[in-house]
C-alpha cells in the first residue's frame, strides 16, 4: 500500500501532465473560441509519431524532436487552417462538433495504421527511485514534474513578461481593439495553436511511458484535461494549471482510498459540484464576452 | 478648406446589403478639432471604420496627407500617422496600465524610441502614471478613456479619430478629456471626433460636419453650426430638408 506522500507525488505528476493539456485547451478557447474535443487524441497521437520515427531508425531523442515538430505541423498549423478556420465561420458549436469528428478520425486512423494493441514507450527518465524527505519517490514522477513545471513556467513567462505574450493576451481579450492598435491578431492566434501542439506533444512524451501508447488513451486524457480546464476556470491559464494538478491528485487519491473502479467518477462528481457552486471555475472570472 | 490633412470623397459602403455611406464627402483641416454630428444611423461611426480600413468600401477614395490610403491595413494606417479610438471601453482589462500603453507601440517601425514615448505618454496623464502597475480593469471610466488616448499617442499620430469619447463619463471627466484633445490640437495633431454630446463637443471644436443618411449635409465653422436653428431640429428627429433622400 502506497503512503499518502507517494500518492500525492504521483498525483501531482499526472496532474502536471493534465495541466499542460488543459492549458493548451484554454489557450485555444481564449484566442479562437475553439473547444477542442480532440484534445485527448492530440495527446495520444504524438507518441505514435515518435514511435514511427523510431521505427524507421531514429534514435529516441531525435524521434522526440521529430514528433514535436510533426505535431506542430499537423495538430497546430493544419488543424487551424483546414478545420478551425473554415468551421469557425459557421459558429462555435459546428466547430466543436467538427473536433469531435476529428477525435474519432484520429483514433480510428491510429488503430488502422499502427495497431489496436498497446505499445510500450520509452521514458526520458531512467527507472528507479530517489529519496525525498525520507520517502522513496519514483524518478519517473519527479522527471515528469520537472519537465511539466518548466514548460508551464516558460509559458507563463512568455505570456506575462514579453511583448509577444502581451500581444497574444490582447488578441485573446479583445481582438477588434488589438487589430486597431496594430497587433497581428491572425499571427497571434496561429501562435497559440502551435503552442498547444507543442504542449500536447510534450504531454504525450511524458504520459505515454506510464499509460502505454494506445489508440484509445486519448479518451481518458481528453476528459481529464476538459474537467481540469472547467474546474480551474475555462478562461484562465493559471486556472487550468490548478485544475490539472487538482484532478491529478484527486484521481490518484480516489484510486487508493475509494476504489479503482470509481476512480474516474470522482473527478466527474467534483466537476458537477464546481459547476453547481462556482460555474466560472475555481480561479475563473465570469465570462464577459458575448458570443 | 485649403490646408486639409484628410479628405474623403464619395464614400459608398455599408454592412451586407445595407448601404450606410451614400456618397459621404468632406475634408478635415490640419491641426483642428473637427466634430462630426448627426442623428443615429447617419453613418458617423461607419465613416471612421471606412477611414480606418475596417469596412470594405464599394466606392470612394480616402486621402491622407496627399496620399491615397483607401483600404490600407490597420498597421499601414497607424504607420501613416492615423490612429483610431473607438466607442466604448477598449482596454485590455487584465493587463497592467503600463502594458496596455506599451501595446500602442506594437506597430512601430524600427528606430523609434518607444520607452521614451511611453514615459512621455505617462507624463501627459499623471493618473495613469500613479496606477501604471495596476490592472487596467481597476481604472475608472474616465481613466480608461485616458489610457486609450495615451496608448494611441505612442505612434505619434498626426490624425486621431475618436468616437464618442464622452460616453459614460461624468461631466468633469468629459471636460478633462476635451481639454486633452485641445492640448493635442495645440501641438499640431488633428482631431476628428464623433460626439452625441453635440453642444459641448462643438464648443471646443474648430469645425463641424453634419452627417445625415450617410451624406454630408453641412460643413462649417463650429460656432456657426452651433447657432444654426436647423441643427436643433435635426436632433429632435426632423430632417434638414423635407425632401431628404
Amino acid at each position: 500500500m502506497s503512503t499518502l506522500f507517494d500518492l500525492l507525488v504521483a498525483g501531482l505528476a499526472t496532474g502536471a501532465i493534465y495541466a499542460l493539456v488543459a492549458v493548451g485547451f484554454t489557450l485555444l478557447w481564449q484566442t479562437s473560441q475553439t473547444i477542442n474535443f480532440a484534445q485527448g487524441e492530440f495527446v495520444m497521437l504524438p507518441a505514435f509519431l515518435m514511435l514511427a520515427a523510431m521505427h524507421v531508425g531514429a534514435p529516441f531523442w531525435l524521434a522526440i524532436i521529430i514528433g514535436i515538430l510533426l505535431s506542430m505541423i499537423l495538430l497546430g498549423l493544419a488543424f487551424k487552417m483546414l478545420l478551425v478556420d473554415p468551421m469557425l465561420r459557421h459558429g462555435v458549436l459546428p466547430l466543436a462538433i467538427a473536433t469531435m469528428a476529428l477525435a474519432i478520425g484520429i483514433k480510428e486512423a491510429v488503430k488502422q495504421f499502427f495497431s489496436a494493441e498497446a505499445s510500450p514507450f520509452p521514458s526520458i527518465v531512467p527507472t528507479g527511485d530517489i529519496r525525498i524527505l525520507g520517502h522513496a519517490v519514483a524518478l519517473q514522477s519527479v522527471g515528469v514534474l520537472v519537465v511539466a513545471i518548466l514548460a508551464v513556467v516558460g509559458l507563463t513567462m512568455l505570456l506575462t513578461r514579453t511583448s509577444l505574450g502581451h500581444q497574444m493576451q490582447a488578441a485573446a481579450q479583445n481582438p477588434t481593439v488589438a487589430r486597431i492598435i496594430g497587433v497581428p491578431v491572425e499571427r497571434m492566434i496561429l501562435l497559440t495553436f502551435l503552442i498547444n501542439a507543442f504542449l500536447v506533444a510534450l504531454a504525450s512524451m511524458l504520459i505515454t511511458p506510464i499509460y502505454l501508447a494506445k489508440f484509445s488513451s486519448g479518451e481518458v486524457l481528453g476528459q481529464a484535461a476538459f474537467i481540469a480546464a472547467i474546474v480551474g476556470g475555462f478562461n484562465q491559464v493559471r486556472g487550468a494549471i490548478a485544475g490539472g494538478l487538482l484532478i491529478g491528485v484527486l484521481d490518484n487519491l480516489a484510486a487508493a482510498y475509494v476504489s479503482t473502479q470509481y476512480r474516474a467518477a470522482v473527478p466527474m462528481i467534483f466537476l458537477i459540484v464546481v459547476i453547481l457552486f462556482r460555474p466560472q471555475g475555481l480561479l475563473g472570472r465570469a465570462e464577459e464576452r458575448t458570443v | 478648406m485649403s490646408d486639409s490633412i484628410l479628405s474623403v470623397s464619395n464614400l459608398v459602403g455599408g454592412y451586407g446589403k445595407m448601404t450606410i455611406l451614400n456618397g459621404t464627402t468632406f475634408s478635415v483641416p490640419k491641426a483642428t478639432i473637427t466634430t462630426i454630428i448627426g442623428p443615429n444611423g447617419a453613418g458617423k461611426s461607419t465613416v471612421f471604420k471606412a477611414i480606418f480600413g475596417l469596412l470594405k468600401l464599394r466606392e470612394g477614395k480616402i486621402t491622407f496627407a496627399d496620399r491615397d490610403v483607401t483600404n490600407l491595413s490597420q498597421r499601414a494606417l497607424l504607420n501613416a500617422g492615423i490612429c483610431y479610438v473607438p466607442q466604448g471601453r477598449n482596454i485590455f482589462a487584465e493587463l497592467s496600465v503600463r502594458h496596455n500603453i506599451e501595446l500602442g507601440g506594437v506597430a512601430a517601425e524600427k528606430g523609434i524610441d518607444l520607452p521614451k514615448r511611453i514615459e512621455a505618454a505617462l507624463d501627459l496623464f499623471p493618473a495613469l502614471r500613479r496606477k501604471s502597475t495596476q490592472q487596467a480593469s481597476t481604472l475608472s471610466g474616465g481613466e480608461q478613456k485616458q489610457l486609450e488616448i495615451a496608448r494611441s499617442l505612442l505612434l505619434d499620430p498626426q490624425l486621431v479619430l475618436i468616437d464618442e469619447p464622452s460616453i459614460g463619463l461624468s461631466p468633469l471627466m468629459v471636460q478633462q478629456t476635451f481639454n486633452i484633445l485641445r492640448d493635442l490640437r495645440d501641438r499640431g495633431v488633428t482631431i476628428l471626433m464623433i460626439e452625441q454630446n453635440a453642444r459641448s463637443a462643438l464648443e471646443i471644436s474648430d469645425f463641424g460636419i453634419v452627417l445625415e443618411l450617410g451624406q454630408t449635409r453641412m460643413v462649417d465653422k463650429a460656432e456657426r453650426i452651433l447657432n444654426d436653428p436647423r441643427i436643433g431640429q435635426l436632433f429632435l428627429g426632423g430632417a434638414m430638408e423635407e425632401t431628404a433622400a
